[in-house]
Parts: structure tokens; C-alpha cells; sequence
């Protein structure tokens, strides 16, 4: 018990002191916010994992799911998230960097006008304040019940350690701590895959017992069950959330964006992205094949499991040993910690970038929104500490973030797709799109009483995409010059000349330019599509055997 | 009903399922921990206080843990998977209060340790039921499968093709030396 203490304690003071040593060369809003436009390819892939993967977004909410629903959940490890990635990655990445943005909001800005940006903005703060609030409550718990220290204190050191290198590093320090944390996340929660499958048999010996012995349905161990299934009906998850949910969320979540913004070229924030769904598979291993087993060490074992949510803390603090349950809290802790410093990051970003710089205080110094930065990153914190208590005794705050997220996400989408690939999409049809299909979710759950989040998202999208269409052929289309360079169709022969010379830059090799019609490549081995196709195999293997 | 009191109201019926969902928790855990107590008396050959910790468990069943799951299943179906499985649990009470008696260790960790899986929450994913495929069924899935593929060619090559109009495509060299 006390080994547990302080090997975690060791590592709150060790991530301390690596948060304020990455911190030491931040100077200006770019180092701040976009961590100096300097990572390479491997910081990206590590950051954008850890940043997806949290208590909430992974561990504890996703493993309790799967404990509750089985392998389904594995779908967005081994199939959609991935998807969602390489996407993102090889379409969406290109025209945030050209367009020279800070945030996606700005994006939407660049595109649409200013309507638009200022709804995605405030939609998106409050669904980050609420997601720290129940990191942080998700992570005191946790902490509670395996170590039995009282809860706010242990909240506070969370938010201090965090905070403390949030506050000095911005995206910089934020970016090599995620780094150091993924690391830590992958050697620190694997060990519990092999000691679990060993005391079970295997994977087979899972399937033998549950179906074989206990007779539980076969859809427990379907990634992509059928469309009866109450909670996650196969079909709808390719349309939902495969087509809609996880591309708008890879591609307009701003935590995982900005990671990607931070890159030092185009090729490594690309390669950065579509490497990142290599941890997002493995961690199907680390979180949702773990849990899927934890019903018979349950039984066998007689451990008492009060709700779905606390199966991942019950299995680790019973089947590990001591020494290792310390180690396994270091590698959790960091995905909470990473997690809740990337939305810290990005929720302070679109305060100062989209609401404080366009609205309260223009045209100042740099040096003056780095130190706004700053305050704005106090202040989430601040927020987000207030807004616990109310996650822990208001279970609906957590509702009110699901359906935000099938409001904005599905509208998102839609104006998203049609903001890159369909030039004639203009302001008044974004806005009618945008706002008709957040409003259209509502009344699907509210009126129709649909619960199903997936069904939400895609119906949602349908209803944007189509009022976005009609409402931009009624109205004058937009000026060539205001989309220039943020079109599929545009001309960006220069740009492109200035990606590739970034690329060669990158892995040592010299561009000869575009002109010429040459382009250096890279190694074989850091070829993007060839990344891609490896990884696509790879899902197509696994839906195959487990779909 | 204006939409306020209707909010509170909710908020109010919320906070009173919550505070019961707190209570089952707690008196669940607590015949846990006594019948862990038993389990760990009777590896050390404490048969009497094995004894008194499975009488303590049951006493907590009794009193505690079967009237909330008892009163609950009428409001709440949350409770309907205790309430299937009470006869389970009383038989195997029944069968580690007997396995203490007569001293039978393996006997009664294995009634405790079923007893204990009894009371926890099983997963809601090992009652779905198996898979069902009508001729509709089929027909929507494979229209989205086939439908998501053609849409993918398709849209993969309109990219393809739009890109390498504007571009010719690019002699690609390797580094020189």
C-alpha cells in the first residue's frame, strides 16, 4: 500500500519537475500555443494518442464500457478511431496548415465568416471545461479507492502538477510531456493484458468460458454487432460514428489539432496523425480486451464490482502485485494528466485566439497575449475545479456533454466536408446547416426520444449537409479570392513547393522544387500512404476475426 | 407544467435515484467485506470468526441488501438483474454458512466467492440477444457496406483525378549523393 504511495508520489514529482524543465524556453504566443511550430513526426503521433486517451475518453469510462458491453467497444480502437486518423491525417491536416491558423475555429472563420466560429468556439469551451472537470474527478476517484486518500486533496495535486507546466509551457511543454507520459502509458498498463490472459487461458479461454460455460450472448464479442443491438447497433456505427462522429472529432477537436498545428512540417504533422492510430489499436490491448476477461476473475476470485465504472480500479488493485500496481497508477495517471493538460492547452487557445483577441482586446503586443494566455489558463483551471463538485453530484452535466457533442459534431462535419471539397458552400449556408442540424439533434432525442448517440451524429450531418447545399445555391456564392488556398480546388502550387521543402528539410534530403516536377522522397519507411495502407490491413484483419 | 418546475423536478427524482443507487452500493460492499473477512478467517483456520463473518453477511443480506432490491425492482429495472438472482444468493449463503460449519475451506470460498459475484453487477452486454438478421437487415447493411465502397472509389478517384488535372504528376527522384 505504501510502495503504491510513493512510486505515485515519485512520479507526481517527477512529472512536476519535467513539466517546469520543457517550460524553460517558452517566450512568445507561437512557442505558446503552437509549441514553436517544432515537433517532429514521433512527438506528434505520442501527444495526439495521449491527448485522445484519458480516465475519460480510455481507461476508466471506455473500460467500463467494455466490462458492461464487451468487445464492441473496441470498435473505436480498431476500426473507426484509426479511420478517423488516417483521414484526417491525409485531408483535413494540409488545409489547417495552409490556412496559418491557431485553432479550427479560425478555420471555420477563414471559410465561412465570423457567425460560425464564434457558436463552434463557446460549443466547444463548455464541453472542454466539462471534460476537465471529470478528468479530475475521474482521476480523484480512482486515486481514492486504490489508495485511500481523501479525494479533494488528491484533485488539487492533480491540478497542480498539470496546471503548473500548462501555465509555464503552453503546447511546447504540453507536447514532450505527452511525449514522456505515452511512453509511460503504454510499459505501464500492458503488463495487466498478459497477467490477465494468462490466469484466464487466453483469449480462448475467455470465449469457453463466457459463451461455452456461462452462455452470454456471442454479440459480447462482436466489434460490429447487429442492428438490434441496444447499444451500439452495427450499421449505425459506420454511418454515425465511423463517417461523422470520429472524423469531425479528429479533425475539429481542437486538442487533437493543435498537436498537429505544432509540427515542424506538413509531412510530420501528417505522419504524426496517421502513426498516432498504431497506439489508438494497441489500445484496444490495454483497456478494452482486459475487461472484456474481468467477469470471470471476478467470479472466480470473489471480488464485489458495484458498477461498470469502478471494474477497471477493482481488477488492477486485485490482480496485481504491489510494486506493479504503483507503476500501473503512473502509466493512468498519465493518460488523465496528458488529457487534461491538452484541453487546458486548447481551451486557453480559443479563449485568447477566438474570443478575447476578436472581441475584448486587438491589435497588442505579442508579449501581451502570451501573458493572456497565461491567465486564461489559470483561469480554466479555476473554472474546471468549481465545475467537480457539480459532475459529482450532477450526473446530467455529463449528458449535456454527449448531446454538445452530437450537436456540434454531425453539423461539423457536414460544413466541414463542404467548406473543403465544395467551393460554392458560402456563409449563409454554413450558418443555416450549422444551426439546423445542432437543432435537428435536439429534437431527435428530446421529441423522438432517439438515444442512441451514433444515430444522432449521422442524422444530424444529413440534415446539415442537406440545409447547407440548398441554402448556399439560394444565396450568392462566395468571393474566389476569400477561399483561395483552403479549397481542394484551389491553387496552391507554391504551398505545396514550401511542404515539400519542409519534408526535405525534415528527413535530411534536399527538395530539387516543384518546378522541375521532381520531388525528393522520403525513406521508404517513412512514406505516409505506405503507413496507411499497413494500418488500414491491420483494422480490415481485426474486423474480419472479430467483427 | 411550466418547463422550470419541470427541470427541478427532474433534477429533484435525479438526485433521490442517485442517493438510493449510493446506499445499495454501500450496503452491497459492506456484505462483501464481510464474507471477504469469512474467506480470510477460514485460510487461517479461524473457523469461529468464519462463523460469525458469514452470519454477519447474511444478517446484512437480510436486513439490508434483499429489501432494497426487493422494493427497488418495482420502480427501477436497474434492479431487475438482483432481483433474478436472489435465490442464488440466499442458496449460496445457505452453502457457506453450511461449508464454515463443517469446516470445509475450498467449499466456502468457492459459496462466498459465488455469493459475492451474486450481489455485483453483471454485465449488461451478456443478456443481448444473439444476432438477428432479417431480409431488412441485410438489406441495409449491405447497402451501406456496398454503398460506403462505391462512394469511397469513387470520391478517392474524383481527388485523384482533380488533383492530377492541375498537376502533372511528379518525377520522383531519389537523394543524391
Amino acid at each position: 500500500m505504501y510502495s503504491n504511495l510513493v512510486i505515485t508520489a515519485i512520479y507526481l514529482a517527477l512529472m512536476f519537475g519535467a513539466g517546469i524543465f520543457f517550460s524553460r524556453n517558452i517566450k512568445n504566443t507561437s512557442d505558446y500555443f503552437l509549441a514553436g511550430r517544432s515537433a517532429p513526426w514521433f512527438w506528434i503521433m505520442g501527444a495526439v494518442w495521449a491527448t485522445n486517451i484519458g480516465f475519460l475518453h480510455g481507461y476508466l469510462a471506455h473500460g467500463g464500457a467494455a466490462y458492461e458491453w464487451g468487445l464492441i467497444q473496441a470498435n473505436f480502437e480498431w476500426f473507426q478511431g484509426p479511420f478517423g486518423y488516417i483521414l484526417t491525417g491525409l485531408f483535413f491536416i494540409a488545409f489547417y496548415w495552409r490556412a496559418g491558423i491557431y485553432t479550427v475555429p479560425q478555420f471555420l472563420e477563414r471559410r465561412y465568416g465570423n457567425g460560425i466560429r464564434t457558436i463552434y468556439t463557446l460549443a466547444w469551451i463548455f464541453i472542454f471545461l466539462v471534460t476537465i472537470a471529470a478528468e479530475l474527478y475521474l482521476g480523484g476517484m480512482f486515486l481514492k479507492n486504490i489508495l485511500h486518500i481523501p479525494f479533494w486533496p488528491t484533485v488539487f495535486v492533480l491540478t497542480a502538477v498539470v496546471g503548473s507546466y500548462m501555465l509555464l509551457g503552453g503546447l511546447g511543454a504540453a507536447i514532450m510531456m505527452e511525449f514522456v507520459q505515452f511512453v509511460i502509458m503504454m510499459l505501464g498498463t500492458m503488463p495487466l493484458l498478459f497477467i490477465l490472459l494468462k490466469m484466464v487461458g487466453g483469449f480462448k479461454g475467455i470465449t469457453s468460458t463466457l459463451i461455452g460455460q456461462w452462455g452470454v450472448s456471442a454479440q459480447y464479442f462482436s466489434v460490429l454487432p447487429d442492428i438490434h443491438h441496444p447499444y451500439g447497433p452495427g450499421p449505425w456505427i459506420v454511418l454515425g460514428q465511423c463517417l461523422v462522429v470520429t472524423i469531425g472529432w479528429c479533425a475539429g477537436h481542437q486538442s487533437m489539432v493543435q498537436r498537429n498545428l505544432g509540427a515542424r512540417s506538413l509531412y510530420d504533422a501528417k505522419l504524426g496523425y496517421v502513426a498516432a492510430s498504431i497506439p489508438k489499436t494497441l489500445g484496444a490491448f490495454l483497456y478494452i480486451v482486459p475487461m472484456v476477461a474481468a467477469p470471470i476473475v471476478f467470479s472466480q476470485m470473489g471480488i464485489f464490482v458495484e458498477k461498470s465504472d469502478a471494474a477497471y480500479g477493482k481488477l488492477i488493485l486485485n490482480i496485481l502485485p504491489q510494486g506493479m500496481i504503483g507503476l500501473f497508477i503512473a502509466g493512468l495517471l498519465s493518460a488523465g494528466l496528458s488529457s487534461i493538460g491538452s484541453v487546458l492547452n486548447s481551451a486557453s487557445t480559443m479563449i485568447v485566439k477566438d474570443i478575447y483577441e476578436r472581441f475584448f482586446v486587438k491589435g497588442k503586443s505579442d508579449h501581451h497575449y502570451f501573458v493572456a494566455g497565461r491567465v486564461a489558463t489559470l483561469s480554466v483551471i479555476v473554472v474546471s475545479l468549481l465545475l467537480v463538485p457539480v459532475v459529482l453530484k450532477v450526473y446530467l452535466i455529463m449528458w449535456l456533454e454527449q448531446l454538445l457533442l452530437a450537436m456540434v459534431l454531425g453539423p461539423f462535419m457536414a460544413v466541414l466536408a463542404l467548406a473543403i471539397f465544395w467551393p460554392r458552400a458560402n456563409t449563409p449556408g454554413s450558418l443555416a446547416g450549422f444551426l439546423t442540424g445542432g437543432a435537428f439533434a435536439i429534437v431527435l432525442q428530446q421529441v423522438f426520444g432517439v438515444n442512441i448517440f451514433f444515430q444522432i451524429s449521422w442524422w444530424s450531418f444529413v440534415v446539415s449537409l442537406a440545409v447547407t447545399v440548398a441554402v448556399s445555391l439560394l444565396t450568392p456564392p462566395p468571393k474566389k479570392e476569400k477561399i483561395e488556398g483552403i479549397t481542394w480546388q484551389s491553387n496552391f502550387e507554391a504551398m505545396v513547393g514550401e511542404v515539400i521543402e519542409d519534408r526535405a528539410l525534415s528527413t535530411a534530403v534536399r527538395a530539387t522544387g516543384i518546378k522541375a516536377k521532381t520531388i525528393v522522397l522520403p525513406p521508404w519507411y517513412l512514406n505516409i500512404k505506405y503507413w496507411a495502407t499497413a494500418i488500414l490491413a491491420v483494422q480490415i484483419a481485426l474486423l474480419l476475426f472479430f467483427g | 407544467m411550466s418547463r422550470r418546475p419541470a427541470f427541478l423536478l427532474a433534477v429533484l427524482v435525479l438526485a433521490g435515484a442517485v442517493a438510493a443507487q449510493e446506499r445499495f452500493i454501500d450496503v452491497r460492499q459492506a456484505m462483501a467485506d464481510a464474507l471477504t473477512a469469512a474467506k480470510t478467517a477460514a485460510a487461517k483456520s479461524d473457523w469461529a470468526a468464519a462463523g460469525s463473518s458469514v452470519e454477519a453477511a447474511r444478517t446484512i443480506w437480510a436486513r439490508d441488501v434483499k429489501p432494497l432490491i426487493v422494493e427497488g425492482v418495482k420502480t427501477n429495472s436497474d434492479f431487475r438483474e438482483y432481483a433474478d438472482r436472489i435465490g442464488e444468493v440466499e442458496a449460496d449463503l445457505e452453502a457457506a454458512s453450511s461449508a464454515a460449519a463443517a469446516q470445509d475451506a475450498a467449499g466456502l470460498a468457492a459459496k462466498i466467492n459465488a455469493a459475492i459475484w451474486g450481489i455485483s453487477h453483471h454485465p449488461r452486454g451478456f443478456d443481448v440477444p444473439p444476432p438477428r438478421y432479417s431480409t431488412w437487415d441485410w438489406v441495409f447493411g449491405l447497402s451501406i457496406g456496398i454503398g460506403f465502397c462505391v462512394f469511397a472509389i469513387w470520391f478517392g478517384l474524383y481527388l485523384r483525378r482533380s488533383y492530377y488535372s492541375r498537376y502533372p504528376k511528379a518525377v520522383f527522384v531519389r537523394k543524391r549523393k
